[in-house]
């Protein structure tokens, strides 16, 4: 054992433990490294491969039957629906000429791309795109799917791009009512991320919030558009611990198995902060 | 290095390249109780228990670095981790320890359970996430099992590759 301490093994296995924690101390210092770019630029061919592999839909026929009475349902809710929609339209035209107001839509730079991975070890259902830097992707972009608000780019290498989802407790979200213009933050929780579910907390005492209202970004913080639907109420709680309500929010994706998605790389009002209404530089 | 060796690590190193794109390939591994196990953990302690100490220092932190890069863009618990555990795992299993199937297993399970720990108290706990407990119950058990299970599947893929490529 003593001729052991003293070998030559002891002494790589000392400077190789040293140079582990020095290489541990220099990645955590920094955004975007050499380390995880290589590892990255080297797998992603394989990762393209069999992510579209898998990318098949593996449902099994009693989900899909299941599904298919669920949409006939909500088919049939629509086609009632419709029959209102007209009347509305026709009223709410009058309305726009009546009032002369102009609905403005920011303009989106939509980059879509396609999850390459999805990352073991993280509970919030975080995932890798296969889009980077090199398309113009930055830290902090918001990433949507055709449905609505997904989350945001955490980390961006040459190539690819992580994503932290709105079910991570990491995301924190502007978000209002539009029913009710109640505000909150969309925050997720490991109560809820297994259903696919996100919270909206800090919700006021008096708050109107009901089931099956739509939650949307506020725009505020300039970090994300105004407008981008968030998800559906399915519940209204109260926390005893924060002593403050919170909605339940049910994002119209299931985030766990999304593979399309798209990065907002540039939109009207990136970075401005709205103070009482009036836009700021951030 | 002789040919066999080279061929025999060769062989380490793409098995190693291959688990870590399969286990981070979307909806490939089915998640048992919210969670998919740590394939790089197993492999690297079955390659540690045929291997030298310092070869097999040197896969348990290219297995450690890369479960690292999975979750962030950082080395850290598994590098750090695996590289001291494999290093003592080489010397034990070639000078103290016969390498058999239940020797290993109970090895696995040590492993395993401390190094998922040490990162559940890193990533979530001083973190300081609410709910830990909830992460803990509801994904990290099933993953230490699931992880400990793949080793049986490694221990012999590995064993038949040592005694395979092995000039003794």
């Amino acid at each position: 054992m003593k001729d052991f301490l003293k070998s030559n093994s002891v002494k790589i296995f000392l400077s190789a433990v040293f140079v582990v924690i020095v290489l541990s101390v220099f990645t955590n210092s920094i955004q975007s490294n050499m380390v995880s770019s290589t590892v990255n630029s080297i797998t992603a061919p394989l990762s393209k491969v069999t992510a579209a592999a898998t990318n098949e839909d593996n449902r099994s026929i009693e989900e899909i039957k299941a599904e298919n009475e669920e949409l006939k349902k909500e088919n049939k809710k629509l086609r009632s629906q419709l029959v209102n929609y007209y009347d509305t339209l026709t009223e709410n035209t009058r309305l726009w000429k009546f009032y002369g107001l102009k609905k403005e839509n920011p303009q989106f730079t939509l980059v879509p791309g396609t999850v390459l991975r999805r990352d073991p070890n993280d509970e919030f259902y975080s995932c890798t795109l296969d889009k980077g830097s090199t398309s113009e992707v930055s830290q902090g972009d918001p990433v949507v799917s055709e449905n609505g608000l997904v989350g945001w780019v955490s980390e961006v290498d040459l190539n690819t791009c992580k994503v932290v989802t709105v079910l991570s407790p990491q995301t924190s979200v502007g978000a209002i009512d539009n029913k009710t213009s109640d505000t909150g933050i969309i925050s997720g929780s490991a109560k809820y991320c297994d259903d696919n579910l996100t919270t909206m907390s800090k919700l006021s005492a008096d708050h109107k919030v009901k089931k099956g209202d739509i939650i949307t970004s506020t725009g505020i913080s300039g970090l994300y558009p105004k407008g981008l639907i968030i998800g559906e109420v399915t519940d209204i709680c109260y926390d005893t611990y924060n002593t403050s309500y919170y909605a339940v929010v049910k994002p119209y994706d299931n985030i766990k198995k999304i593979t399309e998605l798209a990065i907002i790389t540039d939109y009207t009002g990136q970075g401005e902060v709205l103070i009482n209404g009036k836009s700021e530089n951030k | 290095m002789n040919n066999i060796k080279f061929f025999r690590y060769l062989a380490y190193s793409i098995e190693i390249l291959i688990l870590f794109v399969l286990g981070s390939t979307p909806s490939l591994f089915k998640e048992i109780y919210g969670a998919t196990p740590c394939l790089l953990v197993s492999l690297a302690i079955t390659i540690s228990v045929f291997e030298p100490e310092v070869p097999s220092m040197v896969f348990g932190f290219v297995c450690g670095a890369l479960t690292d890069l999975g979750f962030s863009n950082s080395i850290g618990t598994f590098a750090i981790g695996l590289t001291i555990v494999c290093f003592i795992l080489g010397y034990c299993a070639n000078n103290i320890i016969t390498v058999s199937f239940w020797n290993v297993m109970l090895a696995t399970i040590i492993i395993v359970t401390a190094l998922l720990s040490i990162h559940f108290l890193f990533s979530y706990v001083m973190a300081g996430y609410a709910d830990g407990a909830v992460y803990f119950v509801n994904h990290y058990i099933s993953r230490i099992v699931q992880t400990i299970l793949y080793t049986v599947v490694f221990y012999y893929l590995n064993k038949f590759i040592y005694t395979t490529l092995n000039d003794q």
